[in-house]
């Protein structure tokens, strides 16, 4: 019972460390400067401590001291309690949903079996969709309670468009539970173990249109019509400053972090090296007694499964900075007409296959 | 005539594909090649990424006696070398002994969209004119260069400065002959350029 | 522990229902209704239906009230005012009273022996497969009417474009 309940704690300290402490203001920092690449810039260097400048890694630290001496600013005519509500509602489901992602298999250390998961739900991309949709609520509040016409323009666009993506998202979905007989996560991870059997090459129609409806969901470019700043100033934000801005901005980012997430779970094999089975991790480290042997396994596991976010995260990234922006009408007619009949038939071809 | 000729040659020089006017696609009808939006996303997910992965080798660490790709000045650190054709602070050309060529003819002072210049001219023993007092209101310069190219003497050029010209004090935008003077030698490559573009187009 | 989760939502879920019917700005009230959503869903995980708790978020919390909140933004209602007299709001009060009453009653006549949840209960296969065995006929006649309301709604929509 104590044992389980420390292996929870270490497990949501690692977790919310990992979001909340490194990538959440990491990414910020990789934004601009990989922007800055891709486009021959330089990107934000300038902040230093003793001269220091280390690349402007120092420029996360800065923003954040910059940001939180701000004035809170709440408009005249706003709604005050959703206006203050908003924020959290957009923050919290993206911190939450990391919480049925395995992030590495199941060990067995010193007679106690660990699973890298924090909860190993039986319906965990159910709870995961849950919390997708509520994030909604924030940008939509946002945008309705700012007593400002851009921000009801970014609300209502945001509404529309999470809406419409969902059920695309969905149906894509279901051809992958399909393939793998299971709504949990850990089940669709230890069933990648063949390299064969990756999401990839047994849904590559539902990987590409997954991937699209999260960018969707994610409100970035080119489907960041609720924000968009050359017509809504900034969208349902607009009028958010200090602390709750930072929230709106690391909700964003921590999306981000768990779509890449789900995607390397869903269609990149989890948190296996192509070709090596977990068995062969454990017995390749086999010198270092059996505890030995499992905590290092778990260790390249871990490692494994967070390069691959990473990539992903760098992949948004480059498509975030590479597309412009879709007229809102394409965004609708992308996902009502296009995706959404595709979703259809990818499910049409997974159960022919595997009915045949 | 003769530059004229020069570009000539160099027209001839280039390929023939090079001279016809380039085709600019004005149908909207895209193929259906571009219809499938996933391919030409690809296309440009390569295209910035190749630019993403050139700048980040020697990014980190730039290599040692090699030129940046990237063509950012980092300003501070690195000033800019501007090309003959940039219009800085305007500068009072001083002869090799230190005497200005300036000949207080007022064209300058007359031309000036601004009303920056103002001029009291004065005569040496000799008889040769000379400004008595030269100044220029940088507060009121519009940096258009008007007064190089009426000058008839070579005697008033816009030099390459662009740094330090502005202090919060209107009195200390006032700059005397003084302040103005800058050796010949310093100027030379304007005093060329001005020389060219003006002999060309105007005479 | 289980009693305790379950007063606390069930609590909950009463307050904000109150909270739905007495609140006079149209936006609150869709979040109060809301709030007894996932109050709700949370009772079904107290009952081991998980899929049913995902479902009830994700469809009525998820994209029902979204929708709602949507069409209350694009209308913009206005705020009532006034009150409700104090007669009518005791009347409302004993026919809730009375309502209440008779429910509870009825209720208690209805011997239900609590059934033992066997194993695999709620999951999503096994809810699956009651619905495609058990139930595949009210499961079908759902999806008719379904079908027939997202047909009638095209052509309600598609007509008002056409004028």
């Amino acid at each position: 019972m104590i044992a389980d309940l420390t292996e929870t704690i270490v497990k949501i300290l690692f977790i919310f460390s990992i979001n909340v402490g490194f990538y959440a203001p990491i990414l910020g920092w990789v934004e601009r400067k990989q922007s800055a690449l891709m486009q021959d810039r330089v990107g934000a260097n300038r902040a230093n401590i003793f001269n220091f400048k280390i690349i402007g890694l120092f420029h996360p630290i800065a923003d954040a001291v910059k940001v939180l001496t701000k004035e809170d600013f709440i408009p005249e005519g706003a709604d005050k309690f959703f206006h203050t509500l908003a924020p959290f509602l957009s923050l919290t489901p993206a911190i939450v949903t990391f919480a049925v992602i395995p992030f590495g298999g199941a060990y067995e250390l010193w007679g106690h079996p660990v699973k890298l998961v924090i909860a190993d739900l039986n319906v965990g991309m159910l709870f995961i969709f849950a919390f997708a949709s509520l994030s909604t609520y924030g940008v939509v509040l946002g945008g309705w309670s700012s007593n400002n016409n851009w921000s009801l323009l970014g609300g209502l666009r945001a509404s529309a468009q999470m809406l419409s993506y969902e059920v695309a998202m969905g149906l894509t979905l279901i051809g992958v539970f399909m393939v793998y007989g299971s709504l949990r996560l850990t089940d669709i991870g230890m069933i990648q173990e063949n390299f064969f059997r990756w999401g990839i090459f047994m849904q590559p129609l539902g990987f590409v249109l997954f991937f699209t409806c999260a960018i969707a969901e994610n409100k970035r470019a080119p489907f960041d019509q609720p924000e968009a700043e050359s017509e809504l100033v900034a969208g349902y934000f607009t009028e958010y400053s200090s602390m709750k801005f930072v929230m709106f901005w690391m909700g964003e980012f921590l999306e981000i972090v768990t779509i890449s997430g789900i995607v390397t779970t869903l269609f990149f094999g989890a948190w296996h090296l192509p070709f090596v089975t977990d068995q062969m991790l454990v017995s390749f480290f086999a010198g270092a007694g059996p505890n030995g042997a499992a905590l290092l396994a778990m260790l390249v596991n871990v490692v494994v499964f967070f390069a691959k976010v990473s990539f992903f995260i760098w992949l948004m990234m480059t498509i975030r900075w590479t597309l412009p922006r879709f007229r809102y009408d394409q965004v609708m007619r992308l996902g009502w007409k296009m995706l959404l009949p595709l979703a259809l038939i990818n499910i049409f071809i997974t159960g022919i296959v595997l009915l045949v | 005539m003769t530059d004229n000729k020069a570009f000539q040659a160099w027209v001839g020089t280039l390929p023939a594909d090079k001279l016809k006017p380039k085709k600019v696609r004005k149908n909207i009808e895209l193929s259906l090649w571009e219809r499938v939006y996933l391919i030409e996303v690809l296309r440009g997910l390569a295209i910035t990424s190749r630019h993403f992965f050139g700048n980040l080798v020697g990014f980190v660490v730039p290599p040692k006696g090699k030129k940046r790709k990237i063509p950012t000045v980092y300003y501070p650190e690195e000033k800019a070398v501007m090309p003959p054709a940039y219009r800085g602070r305007p500068t009072l050309v001083a002869n090799a002994d230190g005497t200005e060529r300036c000949v207080a003819c007022g064209l300058c002072e007359k031309i000036c969209p601004a009303f920056a210049i103002s001029i009291v001219g004065d005569e040496r023993q000799d008889g040769s004119r000379y400004p008595g007092s030269y100044t220029l209101d940088l507060s009121r310069c519009v940096f258009c260069g008007y007064c190089e190219e009426v000058c008839p003497k070579e005697a008033i050029v816009m030099s390459e400065e662009y740094e330090g010209l502005c202090t919060t004090r209107r009195g200390d935008m006032l700059y005397t002959k003084e302040q103005l003077l800058k050796p010949v030698d310093q100027l030379q490559k304007r005093i060329d350029y001005v020389r060219r573009i003006y002999a060309k187009c105007n005479y | 522990m289980q009693l305790l989760m379950f007063y606390l939502l069930g609590f909950g879920a009463v307050i904000s229902a109150l909270l739905l019917v007495t609140n006079k700005r149209p936006v609150a009230a869709a979040m109060s209704l809301i709030t007894v959503m996932l109050c709700l869903a949370g009772l079904y995980v107290l009952l081991d239906a998980h899929l049913i708790a995902a479902l009830q978020i994700i469809v009525y919390a998820g994209a029902i009230m979204v929708l709602f909140l949507f069409v209350i933004m694009l209308l913009n209602i206005e705020e009532k005012s006034g009150r409700l007299s104090n007669r009518k709001i005791a009347l409302q009060f004993v026919g809730i009273l009375v309502v209440g009453a008779t429910l509870i009653a009825v209720a208690g006549l209805i011997k239900i022996s609590p059934a033992q949840v066997t194993d695999g209960f709620g999951t999503t296969e096994a809810v699956g497969k009651m619905l495609f065995t058990d139930f595949l006929l009210p499961f079908e006649i759902a999806s008719i009417l379904l079908l027939a309301a997202i047909v009638g709604a095209v052509i309600l929509a598609k007509r008002r474009i056409d004028d």
